[in-house]
């Protein structure tokens, strides 16, 4: 096949979605969620903030852990800011205190396969 | 009306794919990656591809050492045998280790000699230095990539430690990957995935996240792009640590010359990650962390020679050149 001709294009916010790399921190120990729970507890921060309308934003769990509670999350470009907010002022789940921690954010999910600011120098 | 809108609004970002030849006598390739000098992960994922080769394991285990040396005071790097010694041989890099670009004061040496500081108003007050202000708003431990044995005698009066960049090597079965046309960066519908439908998928393969969910599904609804067909297994390498552009350039040289026998595999793919705390990203183009501080390439490389790069951007940065 011939090479192809050289072709330059530059695209500003092309990503339809932003994805963040969360953990949730309970201040208890020992307390387990699989996927679908932390899918409901999502849903229901959502919903804590911003209503109905809020909670039917769409949250995709693309990968999630249990033993840490960690995840990462996509959600449309322009429900970013309803996502990561409702996530910062979710206090408590079944009356047991806990918080999100937000530990990367970015349309790009490649970025989110590295974490520069995690290096450890032994 | 104000509040909503600005609810909905995202950072802006920036992202360029260019397609090419790596046989044109323009082709910018080993310039682009010559010229982003703080690299923290490279990984190349080679579809059809059980286990890796033994030249290609082998440029992999010898990417070579980087170094750390604590409470290094930054007037070292600008002493006269500091730059005979290492600066005047080309090849050094140097980056502020555990600075965060956005809070504190950071220091870069690039390797054309220059450094770069990055200093919060009283720090930058007190040098009493000329520069200019931060287009987006000490004594620290340091790290460096250079010559090894030179390294260690030089700052011996200082900490200084040597470190592996940390390899991973894993081989994934049953993939499904997007068809691509070399000479198609938007795609064809129905018939090739664009360059952009790629860089998530490949951002979904390096993240571990599952490809092929449901429409309906309540926990994910994120699949492969189409069209796309499943491979039987592909290799997949992640390098992380402080790699200097050289090596990654002899990296995706070698990674070319994977096409040289005829292969299953109609392209392979290797994207580099800069430090998010980097000073600059391409060339001396100021980069700032906004809500990521992403600053990334990736080469899609395929059969025939043709190349895609895609040069991505967070909110605080210049267009990518």
């Amino acid at each position: 096949m011939p090479a192809t001709a050289y072709k330059r294009v530059v695209y500003r916010s092309p990503s339809e979605h932003h994805y963040l790399k969360v953990c949730l921190e309970f201040q208890e120990h020992g307390i387990g969620l699989n996927t679908a729970q932390f899918k409901q507890l999502l849903v229901s921060a959502l919903k804590d903030l911003f209503g109905e309308v809020g909670a039917a934003l769409p949250v995709d769990i693309l990968t999630y852990e249990e033993k840490t509670l960690s995840a990462i999350l996509r959600v449309c470009s322009s429900g970013l800011a309803k996502l990561w907010s409702s996530l910062t002022l979710f206090g408590a789940y079944k009356n047991k205190k806990c918080a999100f921690r937000v530990i990367q954010v970015s349309p790009f999910l490649l970025a989110l396969s590295g974490n520069s600011r995690e290096q450890v120098l032994d | 009306m104000a509040t909503l809108r600005r609810l909905r609004e995202a950072p802006r970002h920036l992202m360029v794919c260019e397609k090419s030849n790596f046989g044109h006598e323009k082709s910018r390739h080993k310039h682009l990656v010559e010229t982003h000098y703080h690299n923290y992960r490279v990984s190349f994922l080679v579809p059809e591809c059980g286990m890796l080769s033994k030249e290609l394991k082998n440029l992999v285990m010898e990417i070579g050492p980087y170094y750390s040396v604590k409470n290094l005071p930054l007037h070292e790097l600008v002493t006269h045998e500091f730059i005979h010694t290492f600066v005047k041989k080309g090849s050094f890099s140097a980056l502020t280790y555990n600075t965060s670009i956005d809070e504190d004061n950071t220091a870069a040496l690039l390797p054309n000699g220059k450094l770069i500081l990055s200093l919060n108003k009283d720090t930058y007050e007190e040098t009493g230095l000329q520069g200019h202000p931060s287009r987006y708003s000490g004594r620290k431990t340091m790290k460096f990539s250079a010559e090894e044995s030179t390294m260690m005698s030089y700052f011996s009066k200082y900490q200084i430690q040597e470190h592996q960049p940390k390899v991973s090597l894993s081989t994934v079965r049953e993939l499904q990957c997007p068809v691509l046309q070399s000479s198609s960066l938007a795609g064809e519908p129905e018939e090739a995935c664009s360059a952009l439908e790629l860089f998530d998928w490949l951002g979904a393969v390096f993240c571990h996240a599952d490809l092929d969910n449901q429409p309906y599904n309540f926990i994910s609804t994120y699949r492969c792009p189409q069209p796309s067909t499943v491979v039987a297994q592909a290799c997949l390498c992640t390098v992380t640590g402080f790699i200097l552009p050289e090596k990654i350039n002899v990296l995706l040289e070698q990674l070319c010359h994977y096409f040289d026998e005829p292969k299953l595999a109609p392209w392979l793919t290797l994207s580099v990650q800069g430090f998010a705390d980097s000073p600059v990203s391409w060339r001396e183009n100021e980069h700032g962390f906004q809500k990521g501080g992403e600053h990334l390439y990736n080469f899609v490389i395929f059969s025939n020679q043709d190349y895609w790069l895609q040069m991505a951007v967070g909110a605080n940065d210049d267009c990518p050149p």
